[in-house]
């Protein structure tokens, strides 16, 4: 990426314009540059020439608070970094999106706690709760009566 | 006498529901008229607050382009 032209350079008055190539540089990553600035400058954005490969961003920046010449160049130079960070930025996101999703969902899922196992919801086998095919509920006297009859 | 300030604002940079919503942030500092012209909507500030503290115009344009950036960011595209 090329960095931004200075257009218009004018301490005195401590405002400038720098202008970047509206073709390499998402209007993502230019809101995000600008939007950093907000509470130091007075940005105004504008676009010189039609939407296609010509087109360029226009940024009118103007100082908050008064600052000399290399205050002002320091201000230029740090919105042509913060051009760079937020498109490295929208990259790791645009790459890592799915995986950043997965994390998060599965993170979710833990928090709202555990469902029961699919397999063992399907595990039906027709059976009532009173049924006992297997005669554990037959009293023990029942199941093995005493031969004798009658009481010791 | 009406003092009237006016700003440009791309179409294609500036949604014009921000700018309607910096001009609700700022009603009470100035009157605010939008209208389009070309590729710009261009916003008229007149009756600007003498008591309000800084440049009104610019902040408005700051906010603007806030609330455009916000609105972006919640709806791509």
């Amino acid at each position: 990426m090329t960095s931004p032209e200075l257009e218009h350079f004018d301490p005195a008055k401590g405002q400038m314009t720098l202008s970047l190539d509206a073709g390499l540089y998402p209007i993502e990553v230019l809101y995000g540059a600008a939007f950093v600035l907000l509470d130091r400058a007075y940005v105004l954005l504008d676009r010189d020439g039609e939407e296609g490969r010509n087109s360029r961003y226009l940024v009118h920046l103007r100082a908050k608070s008064p600052l000399d010449e290399a205050g002002l160049r320091a201000l230029a130079g740090e919105f042509g970094n913060e051009l760079l960070t937020q498109a490295l930025r929208r990259l790791i996101v645009k790459q890592n999106g799915n995986l950043i999703e997965d994390i998060t969902t599965r993170a979710l899922a833990g928090a709202a706690g555990g469902s029961a196992p699919v397999d063992f919801l399907e595990d039906d086998d027709g059976l009532d709760f009173l049924d006992d095919p297997l005669g554990i509920a037959v009293p023990w006297e029942e199941k093995y009566p005493k031969k004798g009859g009658g009481n010791p | 006498m009406t003092t009237a300030t006016t700003v440009r604002l791309h179409k294609a940079l500036y949604l014009p529901a921000a700018i309607q919503q910096a001009a609700e942030d700022f009603k009470d500092f100035a009157k605010f008229h939008v209208e389009l012209d070309g590729d710009h909507h261009v916003v008229t500030l007149t009756d600007p607050d003498p008591e309000a503290d800084g440049d009104i115009a610019a902040e408005f344009c700051n906010f603007a382009l806030a609330h455009t950036a916000a609105r972006k960011r919640r709806k791509p595209g």
